[in-house]
Order: structure tokens, then C-alpha cells, then sequence
């Protein structure tokens, strides 16, 4: 019996050294440790051993049991282990990416205006908007335009056959605030599509997008209006961008400037360019507003403000180095593509 | 507006300042340098040169090596890209050293590694023209070495172009710009001030001579008449003058008048005496009367044309273009010259009506001063007499007077200081900027002053017209900045805004590229609109293409999807959120933002990974819609589809209307060259918002196991998916939780389901929030949903 447990226990541990997977080691436990397994089998025989010999062949017993119990619990690690190995066997971690659901892409004029809302938000201006087909009174009366001023021609600006028009400049919107306003102050901004009789080529568009902003409160002032800007286009084109005021005219502002940015082209000199106007709330705009509300809430004698627009298309195209505007409005996948984020 | 450096010299001695020191200047007092050219030559580093030979640059179809004699008796090698010229020619070479008009400095350097010792020019690189299209070839005579300025004596000039403000016509003349540059600069004026000493006699016409029957919108006209001139050119230094600011010399007497006006911004004009029949009649013209003008072209005025006739017709539009019959000829013996003050307004509406203008109609239409008529008529009859000879009446004949368009403005110290943001700005510092701009102090106190406002400053007629001057000359510089917060409330354009842009936010996120078209559409195009609403139409478009303001934003994206199918793309994603314009049906309209998706191709672009993946269907872009907003879509099918579309449906959710999806016609796809069906969808902004709006409410977590039992069932082909849904949304039994379909089969063949009839598989869900169901209980509970199933709709149960 001894030596038949010995030869068995050389036996199993053969079977397990040439089992190669799950199933091979299974069919050896059943073999030699199942119910009619040979280790079984024998210990079953123990019944007919004699007394003096029970305690050596039980001895034995157990650890042949042992032994197979260990070598099936080894081999089975060893098998885990080595298909643990395998696991990324073959992959070619340099290839792609899935593309999932492809990329998509904010357009450059939207990045861009959300750049100017959450820069002009952290200083306290609330949006604001209004209608784009708008009536002249809105458009040019309210804003101080003499009634035979070229921008209100035919071939200047487009109309509705009702008399309406098409806004041209977000400045209406200054308008439409200060009417409906309850209480001073004012500090708003408007985004939105204006829109004038010009000929579509590489530098115009007949529709186009601004941003309009307007403060007024009582003893708002020229620095107001400076430093409002400057913060804003140094946030927009960097901390060190230098920023120019230049006088110039718009009926509905005194004074009015016009603002440059000094900035780099690619391998070009850095150069001032031209990117928004701007100015002191001119009276008459307020003095209009009071007729048309029927109080004084704009006194003119203690009420000022200061507003300011800025082409965002062109902002768009100066931050971006486009150099055709009709890229912005023919949507070319190649092209809006380079602006994903 | 031309402004010559040379003319401008004649009234300020600008010496000290350099031409970007003066650019400067005028674009901080408000004038927009637009451009500044540089013309004649003042270097004596140019000289002749002659060619003695050349050959070509190896490796170089356009450059050649010339050898060069420049008179200093050793030749020089210059590198040159010019064709058009031979061995022999002589020709201008700068030498290094040389500072070209531009400021561009001549170096020695080296061209493709051959040395290079100087530069042969075209007339252009010598501000002579604009001929850039070969080097300059001189004359066979011309001594090789001698400075070119002595061959080519150009008066060296800086050509300014201006941008001068509609508020400033005070600026529109040489003088006007000087008086402007002497009050910036300190420097005095030097030279004649014409207009502010006008010494001719003055008479009031006769009403045979001048009869003004239109008072408003002419209230002065002056006229002289000189005799005995002999018309002829211009003599040298007037044509100069005018050529320098792009003005072609036409003879004498009209010469005289531009220069009268570009030297002091009076617009003058000039009659053939011996042509008008009769005095002046200023006077609106008659309905229908035409003229035959100085350009060639007959004009028919109207009512509200102000014209300077004679006794039979008008001789001139006023203000804006002298008659051809009465104009001034080389054979002119006899002139009227005329010099006026119309009002800007009529001027301008006859310009614009006419399409006609000129340096006269743009000076009168924006202001001139009244007060230098008499100068302009002086100092134009003292040039006629002393170029075109004659003599001159003595006295003026003068009809109306001369309008006061300006008075005194009272300047409030303290406002201007607090509006400017300058506390430390003195009273004395103000006064001394308005008197040096030409303003009188009438009188002052401690804190407001008022001022006598001089006649050309027409824009100086508010407080705060005073200001403005202010701030223009002390510059922002001047001004310390300011910034201030203020605590603003949220607006409802602000959540608009934000939601708008959380939108496009996802949808960027999930491959959609976000499109930008124009709201402008045309007549065609509206053909894709979606939601049925009318755009409006603009009275007048500038083309075919743009006549109507969008009613949906479906057409752009349409027009987007075939640009890019042009440029070979196929799997399309473009969304567009904006505004759209709708008629109301009694006149008016109305604006709406919207979101307009599109859709077409293959659900996720291919790559390596294996075979193109599907394309998209109409219920990819459903589910697209779905996951936009947390309330239930419901999706409608519409009763008529337009010609572009198919599948039209309207979306709901609850009881709002949230948008329009549809199918592109296939005819249409076929037109844009889609290779995959197109999906297209509009939504409202505002609907699909209101279903966000608000915190989301937690609702618990359930706190028993939930178990679930699918159900297949037999329906009718055509039986659409929401009556089963509709009929699970209305059970009421307690256990029951909702349901959800999982499977839709149908077989075109017939063999394995009737070719009328469909397979729908849905699991149902149940649930107890108090304990944890028996098997029993959940098996009766769908029983009797099932049974109910079978009674509500024509469903089979396959069980």
C-alpha cells in the first residue's frame, strides 16, 4: 500500500506537470482526489490495514493528499500567471485612437465672444439685447444721427418695406436698455449681428457681429471708460498689450476715440491696429431717452456713461491670423476644425 | 482728403517736426493718417549711370550682374532684376547711402552671394509716378555722375491722406490743418489768414443782378465780375500745387477756384459771363428741368434741388456742379465768379439723389463757414488778376447775409473734470487749451468760463462740445484709468446666453461642428426652411442671394452640408444656434433664437479599426434631440411634408411645442451630391430651456430590489411605437414601474412574421418601496398589465 501511495503520488505529480490549462488540472484532481479518484480509492482500503500499520499508511495517506492538493493549487498560479502574461499581447499601443464620436468644434466667433462675455462679466456687466430688425427712431434718432446722415441711405443700410431696418450697429441696444431701464445704474453688454449694405469680398460682410457696451451711472468718467477698456483688451490679447486711444467722431458719443492694440503679425513688426470705438454717452442720447420715457431718470445735468463697440469678426481674424472674413461664415470643416478645443 | 507737406509748410513751419512726429500729431488731435507718401528726391546719392555690360545671374531666370559706370572712373557691379534695358542705356543708380522716398536706405549686400554695390531705380522707387515695371531709362545726353535731382527737379513733397471726422470740416483745407497744427504745436501761423481780412468793398445786388428765392437753403451769395481776362494754363508753381494733391490743371480761371478751395476750403465757381442771359436767380429748380453739367452727363432735377439759374435755366446745380453751357473756356473774356454759403442738408440730399459729387458738394455738405465767403471771392479775384490778367469790379454784389451758425458756450469746470477724470486739471490748464484753439474768453469765475466760439468751428456749440476739446488735446494719457465693479443682477439675456452656450458646448462635445451662416438668405433657399414660418424680406437686398432674413437656420446648414460635400466630406455634423425672423400675418414679425441641427453619415467617423461604421438614421438623431433636455420627447408625425422633405414631425415635450425634425427628399440630397440620407432638425430655445430650468429635484433611491419581465408581442406593420408607449405611460398598477421596447422586428419576406405585422419586444419593470417582491406577485401584477395590453390595442402576446 505504501508504495502503491508512492507510485500514485509520482503519478499525479506527473499528470500535473503536463496539464496545460484549467481543465487538464481539474481532470487530475478528479483522477486521484475525486470520489472515485485512485488516491480516494486507496484511503478507502484503509479499513483492511492492519492496526500496527494504520498510523504509518495514514501518515502517508495525507501527505500524498497534500502533495497533489499543493501541486494542483501551484500549477494552477503558475497557469493564471502565465496567460496574466499574455494579456496584452499583440496590441500596438502607437495605433490610434477610437474616434468615438468624432471631434467637434465651438466656431472661432463664438470662442471668441465668450472670451469678451466672461472677460467683461468679472466686471460686473450684465447682457443684454434687443430686436435686429429695429425701427429708425432706435437705430439712429435716439443715438443723436442727424435725419440726412449718408448712414441712414438706401445704398448705405437695408430696409423693410414698412420703414424698419436692419440695425446697423448693436448700438440700438443701448437704446432699448435705457428705455426699459427701473433704475441707474446701467452696466450691460450686448452681442449680437448687425448689418449693413456692403458688398461680401475678404474684408466685409453684410452681416456681421459686434459687442456693444454701455455703463452709466452718475459720475462715470473718461478714466472709467479707460481703464474698463484696457483691463478688457489686456485680458482678450495679453497682460503687456499696449493700448492707444485715439480722438475721433460718432454721433452718439463726446468725446469719442478709437482704439488700437499694438500686436504682432506672424514675422511682421508689431503694429497698432485698429479694433473698437468708443466714448462718453454724448447728452443728447439721454436727453432723447427722458423725452421718450417721460421722466428725467437720465438728467442729463448729473448723469454720465461711457459706451464702447467692437467688431468681433474682425476680432476674430486678428487673433486668429484669418485673412479672408468669408471664412467665418462658409463653415469648411477644414477650417473649423482648426479651432476645436 | 490730400494734404501736401510743401502747401501745408506755406502757413506753419513744420521743420522741426519729422513726418511720423507729424503723423503722430494729427492722429492724437483726431485725424486719421490713412497714408503718407513720400515724392521727390532729396538725396544727391543718386546719380546717372550708364550700363557698360551685363549677363545673366547663373541659376537665375529674372536677375542679371551689370557693370556699371557712375562717373568715379572705376565701374560697379550692381545686381539687378529689371529686363528692360540694354548695354549703353543710362539710367539712375542709388548709391549705398542713399535714402530712397520711404525712407528706404541703399546698402551695399549681396544677392544670391554675388556682391551687390547700390541699386539702378524705376521712376517709382524715385517717387516719380507710379511706373514700377522697369528700371527708368534716361536720355542719351544725360552726364553719367550727375545727381539725379539736378535732371529731375521734383519738388521734394509728403502727401498726407487724411481721414478728416464729419464734426470737422474746419479741416478740409491747407490753412484749416495749419490753424489746427499751430494750436497743437505752439507754432505760429505764418503767411496770409485770407478769410479774417477780407477788405473788398460790398454792395447789395440789384435784384436784376442776384435774386436769392430760396433764403433757406441759400442764405448769401456773393458774386464779382471780372473783365478782359485771357484764359490759358496754369502757370508752373498753381500746377504743382494741384497735381501734388491729385487734382488735374484744367485752365486758369478753373484752376484758381480749386486752389482757392483746397487752400482755405471756400468753394467757388466761375461763369462765362458772356453765357448767362440775365442776373443770378438762386432758386429751386423746376420739376423736371435738366442740365447739362461740367461731367458731361444731363441731370433732371426736382423741386427740392437748389440751382443758380440765369434768366432762361439753370446754370449750375448749386454748391455741387457748374453748368456746361456757362462754364469757363480758354475763350472766356468775361467771368462771374460766384462764392456762396448753401445750407449742408440740401446739398447733401442733391448730391446723394444725383449720385454726383464733388470736392465742392462734400465741403458744403458738411459744414463751411459763412464768415470766409468774402475772403474766398477776395483772394480768387486777386490770383485771376495777377495770372489771367483783366479787371475787376470793384465792389462785390452781395444778396442775403451771412448766417451766425456758431455763439458762446460756457464751459462748467468742475463737470468737465469729473466727465475727463482728471481732478487735478486746472481752470487756468482748460482756458489756455481753448485760446490756444481760437476760442475768446468772454468772461470766467471761479468755476465756468464761456467762450466766443470762432466761425469755423461749427461743431463747438455744447458745454460738452468743450470738453471734447479738452480730452483731444491733453490725450488719454493724461487720464488716470478707473476700474469699478458693479454688483449686476443676472438678466434674462444672460440665461439665455449661458444656456445657449451649454448647448453648444455639448454638442461640440459630441462631434458637431458649430456653423455660422449668414441670416441673410435668398429666395431659393427658403425652400429648406423647416417650421413653416415666413422670413422677411429686405425692400432693398444688394443681390439675389440675400434678399429675406431667415425664417429657420435649416437653409444655412444646408448650404453648409454641400460646401463641404464639395470638398469631398461625407460624414456631416453641423449645428447653428441663432436668431430667425418670421412675418406675422398682420404685418410686424417676430425673433426667436433657435438651434438647428444636421446630420448625415456614418455614426462615428471610420479609422483603422475596421469596416465604415452605419450610417445615421432619423432615430440617431431622436435620440441626439433626447439627451439635450431631461423632459420626454414626444415626436409627432406631420401631416404634409414639404418639397424638400419627408418623415416631417413636430416635437413636444408635455404640452410646448419644442421643434421640427425631418428627412432631407432624397431629389434634394441627389441635388447637393449627399451620398447618405440628410437629417435635419430646428428647435425653440426657449422650449427646449424651459425644460431646465430650475434645480433638478433628488428623488430617493430605491431601497428594494427591482425585477423586470420582457414581453413580445405581434402588432399590426403601421401601429407606431408611442400608442404602446402611451399605453404603458397609463398604467396605474401599484408594482409597476414603466417599461421600456428593446427589440422591433419585421421581415419584408414574410417568411418569419406576416409582411403586415411587426415584432415588438419591451421589458417591464417592477417594484415595492416597502419590500422585496415575491415572484408571485410581480407574475400577476404583468399578467394583468398584459392582459389589459391585449384588450387596449391590436396586439397579440406571444407567451
Amino acid at each position: 500500500m505504501l508504495s502503491q501511495l508512492d507510485s500514485l503520488k509520482t503519478e499525479a505529480l506527473a499528470a500535473l506537470d503536463a496539464a496545460q490549462d484549467e481543465s487538464a488540472l481539474e481532470a487530475v484532481r478528479v483522477n486521484f482526489l475525486g470520489k472515485k479518484g485512485s488516491v480516494t480509492a486507496l484511503s478507502q482500503g484503509m479499513k483492511d490495514v492492519p492496526v500496527e500499520q494504520k498510523k504509518e499508511v495514514g501518515a502517508k495517506l495525507n501527505e500524498v493528499r497534500t502533495a497533489i492538493t499543493e501541486g494542483i493549487d501551484a500549477k494552477k498560479l503558475a497557469l493564471q500567471a502565465a496567460q496574466d502574461a499574455k494579456a496584452v499581447e499583440g496590441i500596438d499601443i502607437t495605433l490610434p485612437g477610437r474616434p468615438g464620436a468624432g471631434t467637434g468644434a465651438l466656431h472661432p466667433l463664438t470662442q471668441i465672444r465668450d472670451l469678451a462675455i466672461r472677460t467683461l462679466r468679472r466686471m460686473g456687466f450684465a447682457l443684454a439685447e434687443g430686436p435686429e430688425i429695429e425701427t429708425e427712431w432706435h437705430c439712429f434718432d435716439a443715438l443723436n444721427t442727424p435725419a440726412d446722415h449718408p448712414a441712414r441711405n438706401e445704398k448705405d443700410t437695408f430696409y423693410l418695406p414698412d420703414g424698419r431696418l436692419l440695425r446697423t450697429h448693436t448700438s440700438s441696444v443701448q437704446i432699448r436698455t435705457m428705455e426699459a431701464a427701473k433704475t441707474l445704474p446701467i452696466r450691460i453688454i450686448a452681442p449680437g449681428s448687425a448689418y449693413r449694405r456692403d458688398e461680401i469680398d475678404a474684408t466685409h460682410l453684410s452681416v456681421f457681429n459686434q459687442l456693444e457696451g454701455l455703463y452709466v451711472s452718475q459720475d462715470v468718467s473718461l478714466g472709467d471708460l479707460k481703464g474698463t477698456l484696457e483691463y478688457f483688451f489686456r485680458e482678450i490679447f495679453g497682460a503687456g498689450t499696449a493700448v492707444r486711444f485715439r480722438p475721433h467722431f460718432f454721433p452718439f458719443t463726446e468725446p469719442s476715440f478709437e482704439i488700437d492694440v499694438k500686436l504682432e503679425a506672424k514675422g511682421k513688426d508689431a503694429r497698432w491696429i485698429e479694433i473698437a470705438g468708443c466714448g462718453m454717452v454724448d447728452p443728447a442720447v439721454f436727453a432723447e431717452i427722458n423725452k421718450a420715457r417721460g421722466d428725467n431718470l437720465f438728467d442729463p445735468e448729473t448723469t454720465t456713461g461711457f459706451a464702447f463697440g467692437l467688431g468681433l469678426d474682425r476680432q476674430a481674424m486678428i487673433m486668429h491670423g484669418i485673412t479672408d472674413i468669408r471664412h467665418l461664415i462658409e463653415n469648411d470643416v477644414r477650417f473649423l476644425q482648426q479651432f476645436a478645443a | 482728403m490730400q494734404v501736401s507737406l510743401s502747401w501745408l509748410s506755406t502757413h506753419i513751419d513744420l521743420s522741426s517736426y519729422t513726418v511720423p512726429q507729424l503723423s503722430d500729431l494729427l492722429t492724437f488731435a483726431g485725424v486719421e493718417v490713412e497714408g503718407i507718401e513720400e515724392r521727390g528726391l532729396s538725396t544727391d546719392k543718386v546719380v546717372v549711370a550708364q550700363i557698360q555690360s551685363f549677363v545673366p545671374l547663373p541659376k537665375s531666370d529674372k536677375l542679371s550682374i551689370c557693370q556699371v559706370d557712375d562717373g568715379s572712373g572705376t565701374l560697379r557691379q550692381i545686381v539687378c532684376g529689371a529686363k528692360n534695358f540694354k548695354e549703353g542705356d543710362k539710367v539712375p543708380l542709388a548709391l549705398p547711402g542713399a535714402v530712397l522716398p520711404g525712407g528706404f536706405e541703399i546698402k551695399e549686400g549681396k544677392l544670391r552671394g554675388v556682391d551687390s554695390m547700390g541699386m539702378m531705380c524705376s521712376g517709382k522707387e524715385l517717387g516719380l509716378g507710379e511706373d514700377h515695371s522697369g528700371l527708368l531709362i534716361l536720355d542719351a545726353e544725360a552726364p553719367v555722375g550727375t545727381p539725379f535731382k539736378k535732371l529731375y527737379p521734383v519738388e521734394a513733397d509728403v502727401l498726407f491722406d487724411l481721414e478728416i471726422t464729419p464734426n470737422r470740416p474746419d479741416l478740409l483745407s491747407h490753412l484749416g490743418l495749419a490753424r489746427e497744427l499751430a494750436a497743437l504745436t505752439g507754432l505760429p501761423l505764418k503767411g496770409e489768414r485770407h478769410h479774417a481780412n477780407a477788405s473788398t468793398k460790398t454792395k447789395k445786388a440789384a435784384d436784376e443782378q442776384i435774386v436769392i428765392k430760396a433764403a433757406e437753403a441759400c442764405p448769401l451769395y456773393t458774386a464779382r465780375l471780372i473783365k478782359g481776362v485771357k484764359v490759358g494754363p496754369s502757370p508752373e508753381w498753381l500746377r504743382v500745387r494741384l497735381e501734388s494733391i491729385g487734382l488735374r490743371p484744367i485752365n486758369s480761371i478753373v484752376d484758381i477756384t480749386n486752389y482757392v478751395m483746397m487752400e482755405m476750403g471756400q468753394s467757388l465757381h466761375c461763369f462765362d459771363l458772356d453765357k448767362l442771359s440775365g442776373g443770378i436767380v438762386v432758386r429751386m429748380a423746376d420739376e423736371g428741368e435738366k442740365i447739362l453739367a461740367l461731367d458731361g452727363q444731363s441731370y433732371t432735377l426736382q423741386a427740392d434741388d437748389l440751382v443758380i439759374a440765369d434768366s432762361k435755366r439753370p446754370v449750375a446745380v448749386a454748391g455741387v456742379m457748374g453748368g456746361e453751357e456757362t462754364g469757363v473756356t480758354e475763350a472766356t473774356v468775361n467771368v462771374l465768379l460766384e462764392a456762396a454759403y448753401f445750407a449742408p442738408s440740401g446739398i447733401r440730399r442733391t448730391s446723394r439723389r444725383l449720385g454726383l459729387s464733388s470736392d465742392s458738394s462734400y465741403r458744403f455738405e458738411r459744414g463751411m463757414d459763412p464768415q470766409q465767403v468774402l475772403g474766398g471771392s477776395e483772394l480768387a479775384t486777386k490770383l485771376i488778376l495777377s495770372i489771367a490778367g483783366g479787371t475787376a469790379e470793384d465792389v462785390v454784389q452781395v444778396a442775403g447775409e451771412a448766417p451766425a451758425l456758431v455763439g458762446e458756450v460756457t464751459l462748467d469746470e468742475e463737470r468737465a473734470r469729473k466727465l475727463l477724470g482728471t481732478p487735478d486739471m486746472s481752470g487756468d490748464e482748460m482756458h489756455a487749451i481753448l485760446e490756444k484753439l481760437g476760442l475768446t474768453k468772454k468772461a470766467a469765475n471761479k468755476h465756468e468760463s464761456r467762450w466766443g466760439i470762432p466761425s469755423y468751428r461749427l461743431d463747438l456749440l455744447r458745454p460738452v462740445d468743450l470738453v471734447e476739446e479738452l480730452a483731444r488735446v491733453i490725450g488719454l494719457d493724461r487720464v488716470p484709468s478707473r476700474q469699478v465693479a458693479v454688483a449686476s443682477p443676472v438678466e434674462a439675456a444672460d440665461r439665455t446666453y449661458d444656456f445657449a452656450m451649454g448647448l453648444r458646448q455639448t454638442l461640440a462635445g459630441r462631434g458637431f461642428y458649430e456653423a455660422q451662416t449668414l441670416r441673410l438668405v435668398s429666395e431659393a433657399q427658403l425652400a429648406d426652411s423647416l417650421g413653416g414660418g415666413q422670413g422677411v424680406a429686405v425692400k432693398n437686398p444688394l443681390s439675389e442671394d440675400h434678399t429675406t432674413l431667415r425664417p429657420s437656420i435649416v437653409p444655412g446648414l444646408v448650404a453648409t452640408a454641400a460646401l463641404n460635400i464639395r470638398q469631398g466630406l461625407h460624414r456631416l455634423r453641423f449645428f447653428e444656434i441663432g436668431r430667425v425672423f418670421l412675418a406675422l400675418p398682420k404685418g410686424g414679425s417676430r425673433e426667436e433664437e433657435r438651434l438647428a441641427v444636421l446630420l448625415s453619415g456614418p455614426v462615428s467617423p471610420t479609422s483603422w479599426h475596421g469596416r465604415e461604421p452605419q450610417a445615421a438614421d432619423v432615430h440617431e438623431l431622436v435620440g441626439q434631440i433626447q439627451n439635450l433636455t431631461r423632459t420626454p420627447i414626444e415626436v409627432r408625425p406631420a401631416k404634409e411634408n414639404s418639397a424638400n422633405y419627408l418623415l416631417t414631425s413636430e416635437l413636444r415635450a408635455g404640452n410646448r411645442v419644442l421643434g421640427w425634425i425631418a428627412q432631407m427628399h432624397p431629389a434634394r440630397a441627389r441635388a447637393i451630391d449627399a451620398r447618405h440620407p440628410v437629417y435635419v432638425a430646428e428647435l425653440l430655445l426657449s422650449a427646449l430651456r424651459q425644460g431646465s430650468t430650475g434645480p433638478a429635484k433628488f428623488e430617493e433611491l430605491p431601497r428594494f430590489p427591482s425585477m423586470t419581465r420582457d414581453v413580445a408581442m405581434e402588432v399590426p406593420v403601421d401601429l407606431a411605437n408611442a400608442k404602446v408607449a402611451a399605453f404603458f405611460a397609463s398604467q396605474k398598477h401599484p408594482l409597476f414601474v414603466g417599461a421600456e421596447v428593446f427589440d422591433v422586428f419585421m421581415d419584408p419576406s414574410g417568411a418569419k412574421i406576416a409582411k403586415d405585422r411587426k415584432s415588438i419586444a419591451w421589458t417591464l419593470t417592477y417594484r415595492s418601496s416597502d419590500k422585496t417582491l415575491e415572484t408571485a406577485e410581480v407574475d400577476a401584477a404583468h399578467a394583468a398589465i398584459l392582459s389589459a395590453l391585449e384588450k387596449t390595442l391590436p396586439a397579440t402576446v406571444r407567451r
